[in-house]
């Protein structure tokens, strides 16, 4: 099984772990003993690491000061693996492919094409659900890069995974075994024969020119049952040009969408009470006030030439009012003031990713007729109002 | 035939109506299905098509030209050949049934793919000619169409095809020509959808079963759940066929059914042994959608196992199960008196429940925590979380963003819980014709929000030197910039 496929325990020798330091810090590394992980809040040893259970929180004294420095060691997701991973093109983000996803029923059950590859983003997460991902790349360092990532994630353990270099647009998607693929190994000369088997019933297409594409999915799609595709463009004119070739090609149910992903922060803020802010002013005009008076007698002494014209300013009166805390930094949350729980949202927000054009296809809109017929004669004697065979039974009347 | 890709037997489908809303089938040989005003068909005329193929229904003599080419004048060539006989008042009459390229081809005006050309106006517009411009449209409502109701209403009894409707109401209507292609469009739209008799056999997809409860206006029912926010569950919950799930689910089981479908696929005969163990707040569980998903029960028994809140929390005690039980040997359960069998096999199942609920309550860590609970999150949801494995992710549906707030600053409190988000998502969707894209005009609101975090384990309370204070904690850097300035 692969570092993101197997549900592990403990951190081991070997594991691809993720090293959480921040949000927007998350760090992919191979566990090694005798390694040290290095980060500004201090250098955590692997051995540190090594034998506790994934979700570990791991603390390392500051060099120089007496803090301690924290960092989280996680198993890899595909979810955290896109806010982490080396970005080497645009990648696919979790609410865009969520939701690609769940609209073309990504299961087990699925046959997945997708192209290209790029950092390979939305790869590992169609790897999670597909039943086979054959993913395509034309730029011939990032093919090798993503096969090589692909081979350290051990996503071709699992045998759901094929990555192969190719030009989609000029070259279509089939499969043969003189092609720079994945495809075939670990296959014995004779399976190599035959190119391979790609009956896709979901595709997803990001890349520049997807209208090129689509015209060379007709033999690698599913023939007798129905393709869902996803063409991920960042402009309204490439959309445009989608939907004339989708239209050419004879693809239906088409609808562009767009998704708007959010993401808040959980924060606080202080309740300032108006009669706070009232009784405050009041106090500031109080002291002004004998301030004032304090002046008025002094001057009055004065004019009135009394001797001793000098009065002593009084001590320094109880400490102000301050409800708020102001003139000094209050942190978020202090108990010693009351805070109202809200929500902020993120300072920089992706506002457009890509439009998401929706298609599907039937090939051959047709049935068996004689398998039909024979299932159809041997239900014959079934009155509708009969009552159903159990659930269980049903399977077996039905496959056939 | 495959039962996940083919019309198969026994099987629930969803159909999509001209209206485009969903319908729950069950498909039973030999019965016919009844769409109301848009007709009826024999479920054997169906079965062993593609999921996704769309028919028609024709009546007698009233049959449409099925291919696609055939314009309005095919089925002028048939018009009065059509009235037959007074018709069953209470039955809808079954139709036969021809396969249509797509539901654009019934209903070509919806979008502008139809046409050859683009730019090109839908068949009957080319016939009737139009306007440039709607300047010369006076708004005189209804009387501008002549054909009464009565009158649409006894072409309907006719078994008319629905475009020779259509056409005679284009005919009819007193300012047509001078409406704009566009306008035109959308009126022929409007009417195709009124009259036409087609439909969609789609799979019984998860999304497909949320939009069946929103077309029926029982979203509600589903915590206003989008299909955008199941897709984002599932995704950062990552869920896998071979996970052990701890879920509570007060969608009425749709959110299972997700979860299911994304795990197995709907192939009843998966190898894959992931489990979905569903903790209830009733005396029985409510996963009542779950009746429209093709698993065996069988299956579902396997996957689905469900404990209510109490057992849960205050599971039953290992030595006392023991205790009241001891199971036979073979020797023994050979000798038992068969009339006493029943009443030993109850009380066999009862033990063995109870073991399992231990199982799940007390030893089970779990790969993943997924809540659409109406529960105060703040007190259920870290009580849950207790058996979440180390660094797996739980998600937390709420429709409301403040309850998913005031959690999330619970778990931001707990140690326990790393880096707590709250994560919205929405789908606008646009009017796709070529040359007219724009979102749509209105759209459903809702959908929900999620909180999103992973189950960590602390520096242990041992190395309480070591315990970073909440605000320390590994958001370290975050922290820092969560101090409120105040001058
Ligand atoms: C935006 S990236 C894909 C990102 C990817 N979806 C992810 O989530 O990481 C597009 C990729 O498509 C590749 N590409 C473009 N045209 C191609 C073609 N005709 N055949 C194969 N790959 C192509 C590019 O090299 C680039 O790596």
């Amino acid at each position: 099984m692969s570092h993101f496929s197997e549900y592990k325990d403990l951190i081991q020798v070997g594991d691809l772990a993720l090293v959480w330091i921040s949000r927007d810090n998350i760090k992919p590394v191979t566990i090694t003993a005798g390694e040290t992980f290095n980060t500004r809040y201090g250098s955590f040893p692997h051995d540190d690491m090594i034998g506790k259970p994934y979700g570990s929180q791991i603390a390392v004294r500051t060099k120089g000061s007496n803090r301690f420095g924290f960092i989280h060691v996680l198993q890899p997701t595909p979810e955290l693996w896109t806010i982490s991973l080396p970005h080497r093109t645009q990648i696919v983000y979790t609410p865009d492919s969520s939701y690609i996803m769940q609209r073309l029923q990504c299961s087990p059950h699925s046959r997945v094409i997708e192209a290209g590859t790029g950092s390979g983003s939305f790869s590992h997460a169609f790897a999670r659900s597909a039943g086979h991902l054959f993913s395509y790349e034309f730029h011939e360092v990032r093919y090798e890069q993503a096969k090589k990532e692909f081979e350290e994630h051990g996503l071709f353990r699992d045998g759901n995974v094929t990555i192969t270099h190719r030009d989609v647009c000029h070259d279509g998607f089939t499969i043969k075994n003189t092609d720079k693929t994945t495809f075939f190994d670990g296959k014995s000369a004779e399976e190599a024969q035959q190119p391979a088997c790609i009956g896709a019933d979901v595709i997803f297409l990001d890349l520049p020119a997807p209208w090129d594409a689509i015209p060379n999915l007709d033999c690698v799609i599913s023939q007798n049952s129905k393709t869902s595709m996803c063409c991920f463009s960042p402009c309204i004119e490439q959309v445009d040009k989608t939907l004339e070739a989708l239209e050419k090609h004879g693809w239906t149910e088409v609808e562009m969408v767009e998704i708007q992903g959010r993401q808040y922060e959980s924060r606080r803020q202080m309740v300032r009470h108006l009669d706070d802010a009232l009784q405050r002013l009041r106090d500031v005009r109080e002291r002004k006030q004998v301030g004032v008076e304090r002046r008025k007698r002094m001057f009055n002494k004065i004019i009135s030439d009394q001797e001793e014209p000098y009065e002593e300013r009084p001590e320094t009166p109880k400490t102000q009012f301050n409800p708020f805390g102001k003139g000094s930094r209050v942190k978020e949350g202090d108990s010693n003031y009351s805070w109202k729980e809200v929500s902020k949202v993120e300072s920089e927000i992706k506002s457009h990713t890509s439009y998401l054009t929706f298609a599907s296809k039937i090939v051959h809109k047709a049935r068996n007729e004689e398998l039909v017929q024979s299932i159809i004669e041997e239900h014959k004697d079934v009155t509708p109002e009969s009552t159903l065979p159990g659930k269980k039974d049903k399977k077996q009347s039905v496959n056939k | 035939m495959d039962p996940l890709k083919h019309i198969t037997y026994y099987n629930h489908v969803l159909v999509r109506l001209p209206s485009n809303n969903l319908k729950v089938c069950e498909l039973k040989p030999n019965s016919d299905v009844s769409l109301g005003k848009f007709g009826a068909f024999k479920v054997n005329d169906i079965i062993g098509y593609p999921f996704g193929t769309t028919f028609e229904i024709h009546y007698d003599n009233a049959i449409e030209a099925s291919a696609p080419d055939a314009g309005p004048s095919g089925d002028a060539a048939q018009e009065g050949t059509s009235s037959k006989g007074a018709r069953n008042k209470f039955k809808i009459p079954v139709g036969r049934l021809s396969v249509i390229e797509s539901r654009l081809t019934a209903n070509a005006a919806a979008t502008g793919l139809g046409s050859e050309e683009e730019g090109t106006p839908q068949r009957e517009l080319q016939l009737v000619g139009n306007s440039d411009s709607n300047k010369n449209l006076i708004n005189i409502g209804s009387s501008i169409q002549k054909l009464s109701s009565e009158e649409i209403e006894q072409l309907k009894q006719q078994s008319v095809s629905s475009n020779e409707i259509i056409s005679k109401m284009i005919e009819a209507h007193g300012s047509f020509h001078q409406k704009t292609v566009y306008s035109q469009e959308k009126y022929l739209k409007r009417k195709k959808q009124k009259f036409a008799k087609f439909f969609t056999v789609e799979y019984m997809s998860s999304s497909g079963l949320l939009q069946y409860l929103i077309d029926k206006g029982d979203v509600l029912r589903a915590m206003d759940l989008s299909e955008e926010s199941m897709g984002m569950i599932l995704n950062l919950a990552n869920i896998r066929s071979n996970g052990t799930y701890l879920c509570v689910d007060e969608t009425g089981g749709l959110l299972v059914y997700a979860l299911l479908e994304r795990m197995f696929g709907g192939e009843n005969d998966s190898a894959a042994q992931g489990k979905i163990v569903v903790v209830h707040e009733n005396e029985h569980p409510n996963l009542d959608l779950l009746k429209f998903s093709n698993y065996t029960e069988e299956f579902i028994q396997q996957h689905v196992k469900t404990v209510s809140i109490l057992d849960y929390f205050e599971p039953p005690v290992t030595e006392e199960v023991k205790e009241a039980f001891t199971p036979l040997t073979d020797e023994q359960l050979k000798s038992l008196k068969s009339n006493k069998k029943g009443a030993y096999y109850r009380r066999l199942k009862w033990y063995n429940t109870q073991l399992e609920i231990i199982e799940w309550a007390t030893k089970q860590q779990y790969d993943g925590l997924v809540v659409a609970s109406t529960l105060h999150l703040p007190t259920f949801v870290p009580k849950l979380g207790e058996r979440v494995h180390g660094s797996r992710p739980i998600v937390c549906y709420s429709q409301f963003k403040e309850t998913v707030l005031e959690l999330s600053h619970t778990l931001y409190n707990d140690l326990r819980y790393l880096a707590p988000t709250i994560v919205e998502t929405r789908c606008r969707p646009f009017q796709t014709i070529r040359g007219r894209l724009h979102p749509v005009m209105t759209m459903r609101g809702g959908g929900g929000y999620m909180m999103w975090c992973h189950k960590v384990i602390p520096v242990g309370a041992a190395d309480a030197a070591l315990q970073p204070r909440p605000e320390e904690a590994p958001q370290g850097a975050e922290a820092e910039s969560k101090k409120q300035k105040t001058e």
